[in-house]
């Protein structure tokens, strides 16, 4: 619910109440005014006849029989409400109604005197109109100013919402939100501002670290890699101590080929690929099919190659190699002796299939980082983490499925 | 052959100088962009390796005054940074090749000869081991002035071995010089040994001799004599 419905729904339910408490009040309020005003009137009259018949000594006229009877059936001193039919509106009026005896010349006579209430009811009635037809007129007024609110006051609100789901994080300029007179939303926007710039500044901190940390890594491995040639150049090495350097030497070049793969990785992640142009991938992939036709040859594999020609892609022409190379090496790696490799590729998608080992697990599981078929594996397990980056980073859609008949894995990127 | 070694860390500079020195290399070397800047100001080179990250520059400038200079030596760049827009502006001002730290020596040496070998114009320009003469131009092999045909791979180990005479070369280096990335798939290091059986048995067709030896567990050496 939006927060403006909410406020109008308590606004409305506040001012329905404090309007039929108003209402109450004022209807008891005047009705009590206008009733003490007529027995005010009732007594004066009564007063006025008193002392007329006493100085005059005789009965006044009656002229008008509703307003003033003399020795009526009522015989005792009252103020009372009554209800006459009026023969003349053919309703029934309500009356105020007072009797009181008077004496002319020792004899003692009943006077009732009767003011008519219908036009108090008429004042009421009038009263009750004008004051709903103000509630209206507010309750309307309130909605409209509400949705004008909506659609001026909280512009910049919205404006800060639409330029925070378009931040992102890798653009080198900072979040700029427009400036606005409204005190909270000119806080929100700082404080969002402020988010952003901290957030901005680690992301570029943690940036400048993994390529400081890339520069400096590969630095020593390449001093131990060439201390340790030259160490083995030695003839007269003993075998143990060779057997030993051996090891050493081995473990420095895996350690150097995950640190290249980890740096391209977060290369990738960070966006720090200059735009790319358009790549012949055919090309690409037919070089490197033959860049591995030795592992081919030795898993006697023959590749069905269905390529389009040309296809083109706008890539940056190192990433496209490192793509199509992964999911080759891939399907070559993980291929049976004598199996399927079929390779194809359209301006649409590049598919390659593979046979190979039966998956119990998800085949997309297999898409993270240091998943290996193989635990024991050499190689650190990232090619297919580094194409499913490239995908990422261009837009394609990567999917590995795997077909338990004829144990065949299929890896498709759609452009 | 005068080589210029531009590179700030003091060890590798070392392996480096005392590597290519005892292939018969002049070497000279600058620890800091200023020195290298005087140096390539002063004297003239037949290469020049340059480490791109610098104390106080960077190695692209020093390529940079080398082709203002129109000078004849070959660059080669050699970074740790390993960023290919690196290699690319690098390859762009005119070095003649990239290598990444960290690198195999042979690997190195190999591009080193490759670079001068294409520089030397007034030289020659085939190689000559013992019974072997190869035009690299044309890919072509004699054994006792005969053809020999090789494979695309065979000619490739050859080269390599030729680059660096009397030197063990590991099986590591030799499968990243030949299968680049691919080096660290399965099966790589039989591939190496079958095509050193085959490429043993062609010379020896040819009545070569037999100058590769196998270190055991190690790799491959070829022998001057």
């Amino acid at each position: 619910m939006k927060l403006l419905t909410r406020t109008n729904r308590y606004y409305l339910a506040l001012s329905a109440l404090l309007f039929v408490l108003g209402t109450g009040l004022l209807y008891g309020g005047l009705q009590y005014a206008l009733a003490h005003e007529v027995d005010e009137q009732l007594q004066q009259q009564r007063t006025y006849l008193t002392v007329r018949i006493r100085v005059t000594g005789a009965l006044p006229t009656v002229t008008m029989p509703q307003e003033l009877t003399i020795d009526g059936p009522t015989r005792s001193e009252s103020l009372r409400d009554t209800v006459i039919f009026d023969p003349v509106e053919h309703e029934a009026v309500p009356f105020r109604v007072v009797s009181f005896p008077v004496s002319v010349r020792g004899q003692v006579h009943w006077l009732t005197l009767r003011k008519s209430l219908l036009e108090t009811e008429d004042v009421l009635k009038v009263i009750m109109a004008v004051m709903l037809a103000v509630m209206a007129l507010l309750f309307g007024s309130l909605l409209l100013l509400n949705r004008w609110l909506s659609q001026w006051l909280w512009a910049p609100f919205r404006r800060t919402l639409k330029a925070l789901r378009s931040y992102q994080l890798q653009q080198p300029e900072s979040l700029v939100l427009p400036p606005t007179p409204i005190d909270e939303f000119s806080e929100l926007n700082q404080a969002v501002a402020q988010l952003t710039r901290r957030v901005a500044a680690d992301y570029r901190a943690l940036k400048e670290f993994t390529e400081n940390a890339a520069h400096e890594t590969q630095t020593p491995l390449a001093i131990m890699q060439a201390q340790l040639e030259q160490l083995v150049q030695d003839p007269e090495l003993p075998g143990r101590t060779l057997g030993a350097v051996q090891e050493v030497y081995r473990a420095a070049l895996r350690l150097s080929r995950l640190h290249q793969a980890l740096t391209l990785l977060s290369k990738i992640e960070n966006r720090q690929f200059s735009d790319g142009r358009p790549v012949r991938l055919d090309e690409v992939v037919q070089e490197k099919l033959r860049q591995l036709e030795d592992f081919l040859e030795a898993k006697e594999l023959r590749p069905e190659v269905d390529v389009q020609v040309p296809v083109s892609v706008v890539m940056h022409p190192a990433l496209a190699e490192s793509l199509v190379g992964n999911l080759l090496q891939n399907a070559v790696k993980h291929n049976l002796l004598g199996g399927l490799l079929r390779v194809q590729l359209s301006t649409a998608a590049l598919e390659i299939s593979n046979t190979g080992p039966a998956l119990r697990t998800d085949p997309m599981l297999l898409l993270g980082r240091f998943r290996k078929h193989y635990a024991a594996s050499d190689s650190p397990g990232l090619g297919l983490s580094i194409a499913e980056q490239i995908c990422t980073y261009y837009g394609f859609r990567m999917a590995y499925e795997y077909a338990p008949a004829g144990h065949l894995h299929t890896l498709r990127v759609t452009f | 052959m005068k080589i210029l070694i531009i590179e700030d860390e003091a060890p590798l500079r070392t392996t480096l100088v005392e590597f290519l020195r005892h292939d018969g290399y002049i070497c000279e070397i600058a620890e800091n962009y200023e020195q290298a800047h005087e140096k390539i100001k002063l004297y003239h080179y037949d290469c020049v390796l340059v480490d791109l990250t610098l104390p106080d520059g960077s190695g692209l400038n020093l390529v940079r005054t080398l082709k203002a200079d129109q000078s004849l030596a070959g660059v080669l760049i050699i970074s740790a940074r390993g960023s290919l827009d690196d290699k690319v502006q690098g390859l762009e001002l005119g070095a003649d090749d990239y290598l990444q730290k960290p690198f195999h020596l042979a690997e190195l040496n190999a591009r080193l000869r490759a670079i001068i070998r294409r520089r030397q114009f007034q030289g020659q320009r085939h190689l000559m081991f013992r019974d072997l003469t190869i035009y690299p131009d044309q890919t072509l092999v004699l054994v006792k002035d005969k053809p020999l045909t090789l494979t695309r791979r065979e000619y490739d180990l050859l080269l390599f071995l030729l680059a660096n005479p009397n030197r063990v070369l590991t099986k590591e280096a030799i499968a990243e010089h030949i299968w680049g990335d691919d080096a660290d798939m399965a099966d790589s290091f039989d591939f190496i040994y079958t095509h050193f059986k085959n490429l043993r048995k062609k010379l020896q067709e040819h009545g070569a001799d037999n100058y590769i030896r196998t270190v055991y567990g190690l790799g491959y050496k070829l022998e001057t004599a």
